[in-house]
């Protein structure tokens, strides 16, 4: 059974007096524990996608089955109780709360899932050890450089053991060196706690790293053939 | 979260202290109009105010220009429901409306100790007594003219030894000064022997107030000088009636202090939402309901707004504890005491509108939009 399904998924807006359409009748299946990279260029609706997944953006028509739960049938409070619980979101930008530490940072899901203090402490801890940041805790994010940052906000996106981390151009902000490093964690992450990835990047090196690399183009999504990357597949 | 809404607070230092100040000085105002107008309730609405009447000379208002014979007080107290009659001479520095008005109470001494309300805090009822110039001086005068057990205090052509200092359940009563009622009936300015400015008539239990105040004025009507008799609470609130009105028209003062802490509040809290909108996006991709991130905006507008309501609140209360003010006239004086009522209603109406301050920017956040709300820089 797949943790993430979309079906038949159609997402349309306004800019301007124009409408656009990046999703057309989209369909995918994501198995558990799989990554997924998913490219193509600017405005072609890859974090529209990514929004639709982890129910922050609502769909036009069609179906989509996380973890087994419909999103697309939720209610705004029932969407929130269900991605404390089930999505962990990085962002671009690492999106981190200013005022609280990294530590505080980090904490924030386990205090909307109502756990105990000692079971919260312990997944704050194993969540920044696990990103390597253990030592670095008590610091603000203005304290942190951007590397730094994009590590608290995933030990922040794998903190309530979700089962699909989904990932928006987490390396678009930083330098190479650090990009890698943050590619690194992301694959160790997927391979040693088993969490399924779906990341949105346009970079081709970068998706790379996924064991399953998908192309949106035109509002279709594509197949691109690991072996060949030039080759594309209708998914 | 709470500490996400106290960081946030703290963040903005200077912010959050401007608003609290301005939060605390509106409060401090509204906290002393609202002793105003609650030392006019008991000065007129008082149980013990509707079981006593005062007798006073008919057409007069300023206790100088009332002067009835002392022996009034024979012919009252056979009358039905009357359980004891009290005759006072009144002296006051100032007829007019004042905030330091000094008034004399002069009475039998015995009839003090027995029916006044009054514990001393310094001094004593047998020195009082023993001495023809003694005086027992309320606390708030007391505080706001300095002065101690032994001190000789003049006013105009009144001059006495001070013998004690009491205090009272009864507010207005501690800007009192009470003399014995010869030593003021002889005093220069007034030349009153035999005369007293008003009788207090105290009832029996069940006595009919307005019954027996028309029986005194119809057993005075032959008398020397006729004379009108009021409750005690009516006759205190017929004397400020000029004040009366003045302390209705404070009310919309108090009124405006609370619109004045709400936009201030309420500015304060829009600008601190419109600053993170984001932050609170971000709050609901990780899982906070809007309902939640609703209450953590209502957390920060309420926590501003108790917290600089405490703070005028506790001025406030400073103030009205060790200032002893009143303001009086015609002899009459209300007391503006502090009060646990006056806290509470004080933190009850910055709750309320810390709240209300909030609600708008609060709804404004549970309602954003995500996805939008993440692309604002």
């Amino acid at each position: 059974m797949p943790v993430v399904e979309l079906q038949d998924v159609c997402k349309s807006f306004r800019k301007g007096g124009e409408i656009i359409q990046p999703l057309r009748h989209v369909d995918l299946r994501i198995e558990s524990g799989e990554f997924v990279s998913l490219m193509g260029p600017s405005g072609t609706g890859k974090s529209t996608l990514l929004n639709l997944v982890s129910g922050i953006d609502q769909v036009d028509s069609g179906r989509i089955v996380v973890d087994g739960t419909e999103v697309t049938t939720l209610s705004r409070s029932r969407l929130a109780d269900w991605r404390a619980r089930s999505i962990g979101y990085i962002f671009q930008t690492h999106q981190l709360i200013p005022v609280l530490t990294a530590y505080e940072n980090v904490e924030l899901p386990t205090l909307l899932l109502k756990q105990s203090a000692t079971e919260r402490h312990r997944r704050v801890d194993l969540a920044l050890e696990a990103v390597g940041l253990a030592d670095r805790a008590a610091h603000y994010p203005r304290q942190l450089s951007g590397g730094q940052e994009q590590r608290v906000g995933i030990a922040r996106a794998i903190v309530s053991h979700p089962r699909v981390v989904v990932a928006d151009e987490p390396t678009g902000s930083l330098d190479t060196d650090t990009s890698e490093q943050i590619q690194e964690l992301l694959q160790r992450l997927n391979q040693e706690l088993d969490i399924t990835m779906l990341m949105v990047t346009h970079d081709a090196d970068v998706a790379a790293i996924a064991s399953r690399r998908l192309l949106l183009d035109h509002g279709k999504l594509l197949e691109t053939d690991l072996n060949e990357p030039g080759k594309t597949a209708a998914g | 979260m709470m500490k996400y809404v106290l960081k946030t607070i703290w963040r903005h230092r200077a912010r959050t202290l401007l608003t609290v100040c301005g939060a605390a000085v509106a409060i401090f105002v509204f906290g002393l109009v609202t002793s105003v107008q609650e030392g006019l309730d008991r000065l007129t609405h008082g149980d013990a105010f509707n079981r006593s009447l005062i007798v006073f000379q008919e057409n007069r208002f300023c206790p100088t220009s009332s002067r009835l014979p002392e022996d009034y007080a024979d012919r009252i107290r056979p009358l039905a429901g009357v359980r004891e009659v009290m005759p006072i001479q009144v002296w006051t520095n100032n007829c007019r409306a004042s905030l330091d008005i000094v008034v004399f109470n002069g009475a039998d001494p015995r009839q003090i100790r027995a029916y006044r309300p009054m514990t001393l805090v310094g001094g004593s009822w047998q020195a009082f007594e023993s001495r023809r110039d003694a005086a027992l001086v309320g606390r708030s005068v007391a505080q706001r003219r300095d002065l101690s057990v032994g001190d000789q205090f003049s006013i105009g052509d009144v001059s006495v030894h001070i013998a004690g200092i009491f205090r009272s359940s009864v507010p207005s009563e501690e800007n009192l000064i009470y003399t014995s009622l010869r030593f003021l009936q002889y005093t220069n300015s007034l030349d009153a022997a035999g005369l007293v400015t008003q009788h207090e008539v105290l009832l029996t239990e069940g006595a009919d107030p307005d019954r027996v105040a028309a029986e005194i004025d119809a057993e005075l009507r032959s008398g020397t000088v006729a004379t009108r008799t009021r409750r005690k609470g009516a006759f205190q609130a017929g004397t400020l009636s000029d004040l009366v009105d003045l302390i209705g028209f404070s009310h919309w003062l108090g009124y405006a202090c609370v619109g004045l802490v709400l936009s201030l509040v309420a500015t304060t809290t829009v600008m601190s939402v419109q600053d993170r909108m984001k932050e609170y996006a971000i709050l609901q991709v990780i899982g906070a309901r809007p309902l939640g991130t609703l209450r953590l905006v209502l957390a920060e507008s309420t926590l501003l707004c108790v917290l600089g309501g405490a703070l005028g609140t506790v001025a406030a209360m400073i103030l009205l504890t060790f200032g002893g003010y009143a303001i009086g006239a015609e002899g009459v004086t209300i007391a503006f005491r502090p009060s646990t009522r006056l806290v509470a209603s004080s933190l009850i109406v910055s709750l309320i509108v810390g709240l209300l301050a909030g609600l708008g920017p609060a709804f404004q956040v549970s309602t954003i939009k995500i996805v939008d709300a993440l692309r604002t820089e």
